[in-house]
């Protein structure tokens, strides 16, 4: 019943945000959408809390987290960020940018650089980061983030790919 | 950032207020080393939740409303339960009752673990944000982590999901976690426990503003306990009204520089939330509770809204001994459920969620179709003490430089750990001197 999980050394995927705000949701309809591939050896994460991530990922050496963001650019826009131990801080505009769905006062910048911090980041974690538009209470997605979900979905896959090989316990 | 406006006063635009749920503004205008008006402005979901609820069957309140709050859904839940039971007559069980009050804990500790150490500590510390702290304070972050997990995994257990828990519904659980289930948490929650008391001598050695708080302070007063999932009205006033008059007390009103309705208590500002469940309620906190705020210099009785963060972490040590007293004592077999059938009617419901009361009111027809839905959150209430006091703070250190005064006003807001959940933009704070 605790969030550890059975294979705490494999690949993770997590998607991060509120199922009922809008595009906040992308985080998670991501994550379900990669784990309906049924990629061997991948583990996939649903949370709406950042500060879950300490011990979703404790073990982990390699994950991807999707979550909403919000920097300016067209909404679906689909942006890569390396962010792990084996990687620079973020910047701290960073920190207002990302994870503003459900603990906004504590976002997935937060997280990530406070496990940066505190020793008990992952070598590699791949923020995979959707522009969002709207984050409306008990609305869906919007047409523009909708229609990213696949670049997203080819993104995280891409990514385990690429960063994730050789990470399998 | 200073601005010169156009009509040669100043206004300091701080933009983000970070470490508040939220979206919200705030407006200071000082004139003369006068403080001329004070403004919050914040977003509020409930408003929209509210007109959603109308239409729907009178069993989907619990799941509805817990998703308007990612940090409170159980207090959500809870007051919405009570009250569509209400209309219905259906009385539950003291072990749904005691299944209500632990799966309350989980809450209590995970929301007061997350203010204490991330998001107010650092303003006693020093540190502009959590992830500085942790360069220094390393250990205490990483008890803060623990603590929080010990509360997510409580919710976990109960409410079937850390967030949004899906074990509720109207007339009790889907089913109750075992005892045996129960009993594998009880390490960490004895841990916890204790790091709780350390948590309570260490913020109380922090540096507090001396700022004492004139207004009435209401919460609820449970029957045997500290109040948490339940009980009656009561104040500093001497109120002590069952919930069901609650609309008769409380009136809302809108102001025009708030899109969230500001409340007043019998015509007055009034305050809920941690100071006033301490200071009504001190005498049900169990022995060791006492014993560790009368130890650390907290009164019976606190005022002074910049030693909330103490009355937290005594309040998070009392959830833990809640969850282990009720754990060890649950004995399994008892139905998780009574039958709760739709009629016509009102219903009123409240808890106290971690930042004070809220209240639920349903009006429901024959088949259980919500004709009419009322939410009032905490934060909602508190607006006007928050008004209040930022008023009184800005007076008082109006000689400070902006940078300073900013802060000091930022910290009076965080002091209520406002949750003004949900929306996308964090608090736009400006003072504008003149």
């Amino acid at each position: 019943m605790t969030e550890e999980r059975a294979f705490a050394g494999r690949p993770l995927v997590i998607g991060l945000g509120s199922p009922d705000r809008g595009d906040d949701a992308v985080g998670p309809v991501v994550a379900r959408a990669v784990e309906a591939l049924h990629l061997p050896g991948v583990d996939v994460s649903v949370h709406e809390d950042p500060t879950a991530l300490f011990h979703l990922w404790a073990g982990a050496k390699c994950v991807v987290v999707v979550d909403a963001i919000m920097s300016g650019v067209a909404p679906g826009t689909v942006v890569v960020r390396e962010a792990g131990a084996s990687s620079d801080a973020l910047p701290e505009s960073a920190w207002t940018q990302t994870g503003r769905g459900g603990t906004h006062a504590f976002g997935l910048a937060t997280a990530v650089e406070l496990a940066r911090t505190l020793g008990r980041l992952p070598e590699r974690v791949i923020l995979v980061g959707v522009e969002a538009e709207s984050f409306e209470h008990g609305e869906g997605l919007t047409a523009g983030v909708a229609g990213a979900i696949e670049e997203a979905v080819a993104a995280v896959r891409s990514e385990l790919e690429r960063a994730c090989v050789g990470s399998v316990a | 950032m200073t601005h010169q406006l156009k009509d040669g006063s100043q206004v300091l635009q701080v933009g983000m207020l970070a470490r508040v749920e939220g979206e919200g503004g705030m407006h200071i205008e000082i004139k003369d080393k006068v403080v001329q008006s004070v403004k919050l402005n914040i977003f509020e979901p409930p408003r929209f939740y509210e007109a959603f609820l109308r239409g729907r069957k009178y069993t989907e309140p619990p799941d509805i409303t817990a998703r308007i709050c990612g940090i409170c859904p159980v207090a959500y839940q809870s007051a919405a339960t009570e009250a569509i039971e209400a209309i219905s007559g259906a009385v539950t069980t003291p072990e749904i009752q005691t299944m209500r009050r632990l799966l309350y804990c989980g809450e209590w500790i995970e929301s007061h673990a997350l203010h204490i150490f991330m998001l107010h500590a650092p303003d006693f510390l020093g540190f502009d944000s959590v992830i500085e702290m942790a360069a220094d304070y390393g250990p205490v972050v990483e008890m803060a982590l623990r603590i929080k997990k010990a509360g997510n995994d409580l919710m976990t257990l109960v409410g079937g999901r850390a967030i949004h828990p899906v074990n509720v519904k109207v007339g009790g659980f889907y089913r109750f976690p075992t005892k045996a289930d129960m009993l594998t948490l009880r390490p960490d929650l004895e841990r916890g426990l204790e790091e709780s008391f350390e948590t309570i001598k260490l913020v109380s050695t922090f540096a507090f503003p001396e700022m004492e708080q004139p207004y009435e302070y209401v919460a609820l007063r449970h029957p045997d306990f500290y109040g948490i999932e339940r009980g009656t009205v009561v104040s500093t006033m001497g109120a002590d009204f069952p919930v069901s008059e609650f609309p008769a007390h409380v009136k809302e009103f809108h102001v025009e520089h708030s899109n969230a309705l500001h409340a007043h208590f019998d015509g007055k500002m009034y305050m809920v939330g941690p100071l006033a469940r301490y200071t009504l309620n001190f005498a049900q906190l169990s022995d060791r509770c006492k014993e560790a705020a009368l130890a650390v210099g907290l009164g019976e009785t606190c005022r002074n809204q910049f030693k909330s963060i103490i009355v937290r972490a005594v309040e998070m040590a009392y959830a833990f001994e809640e969850a282990l007293r009720i754990i060890d004592g649950w004995t399994d077999g008892a139905a998780p459920s009574v039958p709760v059938a739709p009629k016509a009617g009102e219903g009123m419901g409240a808890s106290e969620a971690p930042r004070g009361i809220i209240f639920h009111r349903y009006v429901t027809d024959a088949d259980g179709i919500i004709q009419d839905a009322q939410i009032v959150p905490p934060t909602a209430q508190n607006q006007p003490s928050i008004e209040a006091d930022l008023k009184t703070a800005a007076q008082e250190w109006v000689d400070m430089d902006d940078h300073s005064l900013t802060h000091r006003c930022e910290q009076a807001i965080r002091n209520y750990d406002p949750c003004i959940s949900c929306a996308t933009h964090f608090l736009d704070l400006r003072i504008k001197r003149s």
